[in-house]
């Protein structure tokens, strides 16, 4: 069970986080959607301290970090309960699939060398690259690069795993087959919040959405709520931005 | 006075016996000059209170003052202390038994650690950021980080410019003769005076160098080829 209690977050005088409660609990799939500059990402980060808040706790299963300075061991734990996909995939360039993904366990959990291939291999056939151990990143496409990306942190069997909208630097065509094997691993039920900005995928694979706007939460629901009946005004705008109506003819 | 080509030939055999004590010098001080150039480099990047302060006054010292300086600042300057501390502690030890090669060593160790800080800070900028990120999402410590993930990338980026540090402490190192080290440029000058040949000598003792540098323009190159093998795209 995840819980963050007021969050709050100011790069300089620009208040990004303006105090966040919520809870996950084990095995949701929480799909945060929002503007850009709503601060989700940013609360995304918060959560495993790549960005440090400046004020709240932050509570993943028994461990709790509180504010801006926990000590660096504290960070260090709460980070090995939770796993990353990036934006930019943010593989180790100098490393083949297969290195991406057994570098946390062997470096990290101490998992000996061919017990940390035989996971990296199994979890690599898991997102379909089972072909592609060996490659380094460059010789692979972006939708190839990013289900490493998900292998490398579905490895690390963490208590949650964090997207941070995983497919918004993709072209248009490998979109689908990264949200086919994130679809696909939520249905094992994973723990993970996503960040993202596809609607169908979200309405699809959330069992909870959470609108944010301008640092806020601004309601949240099934995906259901959220995008049949949102309560909110601003939920109702953002909505028809980003789904808009045919309102031209042809 | 005429060009003798042959006694090139002899000069190039003695200048033989000066290779170890070039290659010595060279040697120990990039590599100390890099140990010294990447802590350097990280309590500037880190920020490191008092110790970035000092990194800095040390890296525009020694840029802003020339080798031949720092050796002879070492030179006269290093005895004196340790003389000094001796007498404090009561010690027998004198700096008259310190070989003057460790001077030149210890003198060409601080020129290098304040250029090559320069090449490791901009090979370790060089590294994107995301990836430092994604090596603490996988739960690595700061230091695991930069062992396993930015290091090994900024040295594949900066290689082009460290082999430029270890071409040019490679000719520094001729300013030993200065502190009666006999190198190759010092062994030069005892051929050369001994039988009245200064241009057959020091000629050889070009070309000496010359093959030397091309040596390790190309180890780089071959290395450089090596360590950016995973940069280069196209199929496996």
């Amino acid at each position: 069970m995840i819980q963050l209690e007021g969050i709050r977050k100011s790069f300089g005088k620009q208040q990004v986080l303006g105090g966040i409660n919520l809870t996950v609990q084990k095995g949701e799939v929480v799909v945060i959607l929002g503007p850009s500059g709503s601060g989700k990402t940013t609360l995304l980060r918060c959560i495993n301290y790549l960005e440090r808040p400046d004020q709240g706790v932050i509570q993943i299963g028994n461990q709790k970090l509180e504010g801006k300075h926990p000590g660096r061991s504290e960070i260090h734990r709460l980070r090995q309960r939770t796993a990353m996909v990036f934006q930019q995939y943010n593989l180790f360039k100098h490393k083949t699939a297969l290195e991406n993904v057994m570098e946390g366990l062997t470096i990290v959990r101490g998992v000996p060398r061919d017990t940390a291939a035989e996971i990296g291999i199994e979890m690599l056939e898991k997102v379909g690259l089972g072909d592609r151990l060996h490659y380094y990143p460059s010789q692979l496409s972006g939708g190839q690069q990013q289900r490493v990306g998900i292998a490398r942190a579905l490895a690390l069997n963490p208590e949650v795993i964090l997207f941070d909208e995983p497919t918004s630097a993709l072209d248009p065509e490998l979109v689908g087959e990264v949200l086919e094997v994130i679809r696909r691993i939520a249905e094992e039920g994973i723990t993970m919040i996503i960040v993202t900005h596809e609607m169908g995928f979200a309405r699809d694979v959330a069992s909870r959405v959470v609108f944010m706007d301008g640092g806020a939460i601004i309601e949240q629901g099934t995906p259901d709520d959220i995008f049949q009946r949102p309560r909110e005004e601003r939920t109702r705008q953002f909505l028809r931005r980003i789904t808009p109506e045919a309102n031209y003819s042809i | 006075m005429s060009f003798d080509p042959s006694f090139m030939w002899t000069a190039f055999l003695s200048l033989f016996k000066a290779l170890p004590t070039t290659l010595f010098i060279t040697i120990i001080s990039v590599a100390a000059g890099l140990v010294i150039g990447t802590i350097v480099a990280l309590a500037r990047l880190y920020r490191i209170p008092v110790l970035s302060q000092l990194a800095s006054a040390y890296v525009t010292f020694v840029r802003g003052t020339p080798m031949l300086m720092h050796l002879l600042l070492i030179y006269f300057g290093l005895p004196i202390i340790i003389d000094g501390i001796a007498g404090l502690v009561g010690s027998s030890f004198t700096s008259a038994s310190i070989p003057l090669l460790a001077f030149a060593c210890i003198a060409f160790s601080i020129t290098a650690g304040a250029y090559m800080s320069e090449v490791v800070r901009a090979g370790i900028l060089a590294v994107d950021k995301g990836q430092i990120e994604a090596a603490h999402a996988v739960g690595m410590t700061t230091p695991q980080a930069l062992r396993r993930i930015v290091f090994p990338q900024a040295l594949a980026v900066s290689l082009p410019n460290l082999s430029n540090s270890v071409i040019g402490m490679l000719h520094g190192s001729t300013l030993a003769y200065t502190i009666s080290v006999i190198e190759i440029n010092a062994q030069a000058q005892i051929v050369a005076a001994d039988n009245w040949k200064y241009f057959e000598a020091y000629l050889a003792a070009a070309l000496l160098f010359w093959g030397l540098t091309v040596l390790i323009e190309r180890m780089s190159g071959w290395l450089e080829y090596r360590l950016n093998r995973f940069q280069r795209g196209g199929a496996a």
